[in-house]
């Protein structure tokens, strides 16, 4: 079990690594920031001048070498907007994005689980049909044109809720929504075709014909089996609603890391773009890590075949 | 204060003195600021427009300057830079080698310190932003005279000092810090909580998000709303939004399509605020082989477009159709009357050049990310038979591009821009049209009008710089080197609950698209 840990954080040192030198190279391919960061008739002695100031000078492998040794010691450089260090910008902004994340994930399962059960259990009809539709819709909508049909509707029209910004919980009641909703419609096909491969299986028959109840055959057997795929999806949605709600963060004027992950875009924000890129990973390798972890714990079966 | 030291300007003296003594004209009538005024801003903030020491060169940072901090003299209302705001006034010598500032009694800054000269020299000495080499270059000394005056020296004539020096949207060596704060938190804290001199002290910053401001009890001018909060809002419709339910008072830069949608709202005033001249290049026309080398299809260019039609679908009709690519409200900026259209003549100048079927050209490149205006460019000159491509790029490799010079724009190509440059016409010259410009490197170069240039540069004698400003702006016009479109209307929205007859009541400067003076603004109880 220690070996097999072991290489699983290899391997999640390695996925790091790779991805910061992927969004290193990237960023720096969108072009020069020092054009942004100067006014329009700098001259190049002025552009030279900045391009020093913030490290753009040096070649790229050492521009690569600072960032990680800073990296390693916890510290993502200065942003070039801001100004401030963008381990700082990201903790400001982290609080608001787990609570616009929670929230969705809440109504992502909240929504795609009873939905997707409903839909397996009653196949093929009515309630099945309805659930596609509202599982196809949900991928299709775009989240931008949610979000505003959300604040025409519930904050021009109804005024009941606050167009945008940060507040209290009816601040988070639109943007929640205009983002779970996708996810609820993934949540929604997941849960259905995995319980409909388990309602199918031998021990479920077993348990009908032994007379269970259908509500204990499907709660107590059929859905705890179901779950585990579902509940792994919603760790790893959680963690791109939390760190890459770009649009629903710009249409509600969210102040969370997707809106300071597009303003970095934006400003070709070097530091910024890279910190929040590789905050997002680090969170994804380690909640990935750790479910492998758990699996291997559960079943000794994955940790021998790997 | 005077200086006539040198009797050979002695003519000079009187056209190029623009000495202000104009004592204060305001009110020092004591207010109570009341309530709360709420800017939906439209784009993230960037903590260097909070530091006039790093004026990025652009439009932006004023909007933000003008609520925290103080100019000696700056843009305000129809004044175009000799406003007098710290220094109650000023005066530049008659030999322009020196320029002479008297600060207001009793200005602190919101730390409870005063304002003192030490705090202007150091300013100036410090400043580091958009054309800190042209003051730092022409500038031998700085004298404190007194514990009010403060002169600033210079090794040779300086005509355009004053006019560089206070206008907010181009630079900020005189927009004054107080350097001890300044020296104690460096510059980078100072950006998070910036002290100024100005009608508005910053009670809380949520970088990129929100800037929360309260009304200063120490400006020399009545401050009339206690509150003064600018939220960070990208989307345009969502703005819109927090207008029509009350959450903003002002809105800035409704798009196109937004614009009747606003124009309904009860209680609600557009405020349509001239912005940028967006006007047709064509890069390399030098080049005998081009065929924009010909006058002639400049011209037909120029007649083919439809300026009327591009200013109602682009801003609604609010922009402006207008005849110089330079903006009315800088200096010398020449009046010119609109161009007109004419398809047929257009037609008959492309025959006579040797193009009876027109002919096609590579790329019209707009300014991102105006490209719905190189649409319709495209679609006008294709009824005279000139057959394009619109390119599109993302605004950093647009300017990256511009600078690159030809290269970047080989073959047959147009450019759109669209700028916005207060102060002087001859700013809008050496960044879009001089040889080597910032903006027009190697693209354009017409030699004559260069040497004119070099001529008006080296003048001081204001009298035969008008002349030479006037005569190189008729020789771009005439020739079609640049074809004007139309200015852009910056549309803006203001709320009921702010105090207004009219749209420019809020938006009174007319170098500049935002609200201020801030501290006029009234918000109802």
């Amino acid at each position: 079990m220690t070996q097999f840990i072991v290489r699983r954080i290899l391997y999640s040192i390695v996925t790091l690594f790779i991805l910061s030198g992927t969004i290193f190279l990237v960023v720096r391919m969108t072009g020069d920031p020092v054009l942004l960061l100067a006014e329009a008739g700098a001259s190049t002695e002025d552009l030279d001048r900045v391009r020093q100031q913030w490290g753009l000078d040096r070649s790229w492998p050492v521009q690569y070498l600072a960032f990680m040794e800073n990296a390693v010691r916890g510290e993502l450089g200065k942003s070039f907007n801001y100004r401030m260090p963008v381990s700082e910008l990201y903790f400001e902004r982290l609080p608001n994005s787990l609570i616009l994340g929670l929230a969705a994930t809440a109504i992502s399962l909240l929504v795609g689980v009873p939905a997707g059960i409903v839909s397996a259990v009653k196949v093929n009809s009515w309630w099945d049909n309805a659930a596609k539709g509202i599982g196809l819709l949900g991928l299709s909508i775009p989240g931008f044109w949610l979000g505003l049909v959300l604040i025409l509707v519930f904050s021009v029209w109804l005024r009941w809720l606050p167009t945008s910004g940060a507040g209290d919980w009816r601040h988070v009641v639109m943007p929640a929504v205009a983002l779970g909703w996708y996810f609820a419609a993934s949540m929604l096909r997941l849960t259905r075709s995995s319980m409909l491969e388990v309602l199918g299986s031998e021990y479920i028959k077993l348990a009908k014909l032994k007379g269970l109840p259908e509500v204990v055959v499907i709660g107590m057997h059929a859905f705890k089996n179901a779950l585990i795929p579902v509940l792994t999806l919603a760790g790893v949605n959680m963690v791109v609603m939390i760190n890459a709600a770009v649009i629903v963060e710009v249409i509600f004027a969210w102040p969370g890391i997707g809106r300071l992950l597009y303003e970095g875009i934006f400003q070709r924000d070097f530091p910024l773009v890279q910190g929040v890129v590789i905050m997002a990973g680090f969170m994804i390798v380690g909640i990935n890590l750790v479910v492998d972890v758990v699996y291997a714990l559960i079943d000794p079966r994955i940790r021998l075949t790997r | 204060m005077r200086h006539v030291r040198f009797r050979v300007f002695a003519v000079a003296a009187v056209l190029v003195t623009v000495a202000a003594t104009a004592l204060p004209t305001w009110s020092q009538t004591k207010v109570t600021p009341k309530g709360k005024l709420t800017l939906a801003w439209h784009a993230g903030f960037a903590s260097r427009w909070l530091d006039p020491q790093e004026h990025d060169g652009t439009a932006t940072p004023d909007n933000f300057f003008t609520a925290i901090h103080d100019g000696l003299i700056k843009n305000q209302g129809t004044t175009l830079y000799d406003h007098p705001a710290l220094a109650e006034k000023f005066a530049v010598a008659p030999d322009a080698k020196s320029a002479t500032f008297t600060l207001r009694r009793g200005t602190t800054f919101h730390n409870g310190d005063p304002v003192t000269v030490q705090d202007v020299k150091f300013s100036y000495e410090n400043y580091r932003g958009a054309k800190a080499d042209v003051f730092k270059n022409r500038t031998e000394r700085i004298e404190l005279v007194d514990d009010r005056t403060v002169r600033f020296v210079f090794k040779e004539p300086f005509l355009d000092f004053a006019i560089l020096f206070g206008t907010a949207n181009v630079t900020a060596p005189g927009w004054v810090v107080p350097e001890k704060y300044y020296k104690q938190v460096g510059p980078d804290a100072f950006k998070q909580k910036p002290v100024g001199a100005g009608p508005y002290k910053l009670v809380r910053q949520e970088p990129g998000v929100k800037i929360e401001l309260e009304a200063f009890d120490g400006y020399y001018r009545p401050v009339h709303t206690k509150h003064l909060v600018m939220v960070a809002v990208p989307e345009a419709a969502t703005r819109v939004a927090m207008l029509e339910r009350g959450e903003a008072d002002i809105v800035y830069n409704i798009p196109g399509p937004l614009i009747p949608k606003v124009s309904k709202m009860p209680g609600v005033t557009l405020a349509p605020v001239l912005s940028g001249s967006f006007f047709l290049e064509f890069p390399g026309f030098q080049d005998p082989k081009n065929p924009f080398h010909d006058k002639r299809v400049r011209e037909a260019v120029s007649l083919a477009i439809d300026r009327r039609a591009m200013n109602e679908a682009e801003t609604a009709g609010m922009g402006k159709v207008t005849g110089n690519w330079i903006n009315d409200d800088v200096q010398y900026a020449i009046d010119w009357p609109e161009f007109p259209r004419n398809v047929e003549k257009a037609k008959q100048l492309l025959r006579e050049a040797g193009y009876p079927n027109g002919f096609e050209f590579s790329w019209i490149t707009p300014l991102p990310t105006f490209y719905s205006r190189g649409e319709r460019i495209i679609a006008q000159l294709r009824e005279v038979g000139i057959r394009g491509r619109l390119q599109t790029m993302e605004r950093g490799i647009f300017f990256q591009k511009l600078r690159g010079g030809m290269k970047e724009f080989p073959g047959i190509q147009m450019i759109l821009h669209g700028v916005r440059i207060a102060g002087s016409w001859s700013f809008w010259y050496e960044a879009y049209f001089k040889c080597g410009g910032a903006n027009s490197r190697d693209r354009v170069c017409v030699k004559d009008l260069d040497a004119k240039f070099d001529r008006y540069e080296k003048s001081i004698n204001a009298a035969e710089r008008k002349k030479l400003a006037e005569e190189i702006q008729r020789g771009i016009l005439e020739n079609h080197y640049l074809v004007p479109v139309f200015r852009h209307a910056f549309v803006n929205a203001i709320g009921p609950r702010v105090t207004a007859q009219k749209w420019q009541d809020i938006f009174p400067t007319i170098t500049t698209g935002y609200a201020y003076p801030w501290e006029d603004i009234k918000v109802k109880e």
